[in-house]
């Protein structure tokens, strides 16, 4: 069975949307606790995990790695 | 420096409708590639902590920590009263243990609480139980080997 790539580029669209609508969360705590405050530094490192998958998303997506034959992740 | 309630509910809302598109996303993920797989884990991390956040976000006790200053320092907080989901019997994740949260914090604010303001609350809670659900849902019928026991009570219910 082959990765369905048009379902792995929804799932990469789908992971850019969802950093887009959190990217401002940090934003907002910033401003009320100031920089150092816990929630604003666990407001930010969440951002940075969304950023690190939609990065590996694209660069997954973009690669064929989900393509037939040409990766390990191809199960059949 | 303290949250207004305004932000409260955007940031809630937020963080919750994120949480349940971050789980659907790592659970696509884990049953295309395998839960192991390093796209499966970095899926799982940004769900876990969009989790965190969103708890840290519904904890009353992080309104009071307005102080830029003593917050670098560890803090020695007096003991904590019996949670309301503990002293209820309920699940920390139940919905009513985030909405009296929610209503707790609404009390403490400086706007006080108001009869619209608990139905504003309760209705915001009920629209995100049900977002919740219908995902939940949709998962089980997309992958419902991914929950066995579910899968294991139903066929158990069919056979009895």
């Amino acid at each position: 069975m082959n990765f369905d790539t048009r379902g792995f580029s929804e799932l990469t669209r789908k992971a850019t949307e969802l950093m887009a609508d959190t990217a401002d969360v940090p934003i907002v705590l910033h401003s009320r606790l100031g920089e150092h405050h816990e929630l604003t530094r666990a407001a930010r490192e969440m951002v940075a995990n969304i950023e690190a998958l939609v990065r590996e998303l694209r660069s997954f997506d973009a690669s064929g790695a989900h393509d037939a034959g040409e990766s390990d992740f191809v199960v059949s | 420096m303290y949250i207004p309630e305004a932000d409260f509910e955007y940031l809630i809302r937020t963080l919750s409708d994120a949480r349940s598109r971050a789980t659907e996303l790592a659970v696509s993920i884990g049953s295309r590639l395998g839960t192991e797989h390093r796209l499966a884990q970095l899926a799982n991390s940004a769900a876990a902590s969009i989790e965190s956040t969103l708890r840290q976000v519904r904890n009353p006790a992080a309104e009071k920590l307005d102080s830029a200053i003593g917050l670098a320092e560890p803090i020695a907080s007096p003991p904590m009263p019996v949670s309301f989901s503990g002293g209820a019997g309920l699940d920390a994740e139940h919905w009513l243990s985030a909405f009296v949260d929610e209503l707790l914090v609404q009390a403490r604010s400086a706007g006080g609480i108001t009869f619209e303001g608990v139905e504003r609350l309760l209705q915001h809670r009920k629209d995100e139980f049900l977002r919740d659900f219908l995902t939940a849902r949709r998962m089980y019928r997309a992958y419902p080997r991914l929950f066995p026991e579910i899968t294991n009570e139903a066929r158990q219910a069919g056979t009895s």
